[in-house]
């Protein structure tokens, strides 16, 4: 089961996406994708941390290159979160097809877990005109949310906490 | 409490006043104890910027707000969506406002998303909780 958790900032995507792997039955995994780079990063990954406390996920931290890792099969996977594994693979990796790369590797998560939870963001709400690089990022995000939605058996928009089922539903 | 959502210029006001609610005051302006004292309060998402901006707790105004009037209606435009500014007070305005929405979403009998003049329920109670 591949699920996409889409939305804005602290719009609740961590919280549904933690309910959904707690009631996975079997290991789960969290795969820690934000590179501790300044004291914003260091807090939100303290706050991500806390609210995974006693919830029995296993932590893998990994900043790109997502197809390296080794999972055991039949486990349940939360990435968190899309958007900073696609600006480390651009920005600190230089990845040409970032998009492609990160595809195959969620396509090889899935391989091995039973259960894969990916949380996005939507980037490209705010009709702003950003330099060249970013808005390469902008659709970048638009068009890997585009694919794994495609690919994903549920698709959910976080609105305030209320899970919007935009394919899918729920509990299914 | 009900809560209205969306995008700027989506309708989210004269949803509101289709519910038969004209008491809205302004959340960009009016004094806080007088919006304890109105049906409704527009621009939430302003709101929490001058609370920030006075060095308060949106969160604990929100628990205050909610107590002092536990049965209005607040709307709030969407800010979360796009590229995390670079400007750290819109930073944290922009979280600021996503934290206290989820709060306010929870303790929401009813949450009405509005976009493009269509309101869709997005959360609804048989209580008030």
């Amino acid at each position: 089961m591949l699920t996409v958790i889409t939305g804005g900032s602290k719009c609740g995507k961590s919280s549904i996406a933690e309910d959904i792997l707690s009631r996975f039955n079997g290991k789960k995994i969290y795969i820690a994708t934000m590179e501790p780079y300044c004291k914003e990063a260091h807090a939100a990954i303290e706050r991500h941390r806390e609210m995974r406390l006693g919830k029995g996920f296993e932590t893998v931290e990994k900043y790109t290159d997502i197809h390296e890792l080794d999972l055991p099969d039949r486990c349940g996977v939360l990435l968190e979160c899309a958007c900073n594994l696609m600006a480390n693979e651009m920005f600190s990796a230089g990845e040409k097809e970032p998009v492609r790369k990160i595809i195959k590797g969620i396509g090889k998560l899935s391989e091995r877990a039973s259960e894969v939870i990916i949380v996005t963001n939507s980037v490209g709400e705010d009709g702003i005109e950003y330099p060249k690089e970013t808005m390469d990022y902008i659709k970048n995000m638009g068009i890997l949310n585009c694919a794994l939605s495609e690919r994903a058996d549920r698709v959910i928009e976080a609105v305030y906490g209320i899970p919007v089922m935009l394919k899918g539903s729920l509990w299914q | 409490m009900i809560l209205i959502i969306g995008g700027a210029y989506q309708g989210k006001t004269e949803y509101a006043r289709s519910l038969g609610i004209s008491d809205i005051c302004d959340g960009a302006s009016e004094g806080t104890d007088r919006i304890w004292k109105h049906s409704a309060v527009n621009n939430f998402q302003l709101l929490v910027k001058r609370q920030l901006e006075a060095g308060l707790d949106p969160l604990l105004e929100a628990e205050r707000l909610l107590q002092k009037n536990p049965d209005i209606l607040i709307i709030s435009t969407e800010i979360g969506g796009g590229i995390v500014p670079i400007e750290k007070s819109e930073r944290l305005w922009r979280e600021a406002v996503g934290k206290v929405c989820c709060f306010l979403a929870r303790n929401s009998s009813r949450v009405v998303r509005v976009i493009c003049g269509i309101p869709t329920i997005i959360k609804e109670t048989g209580d008030n909780n």
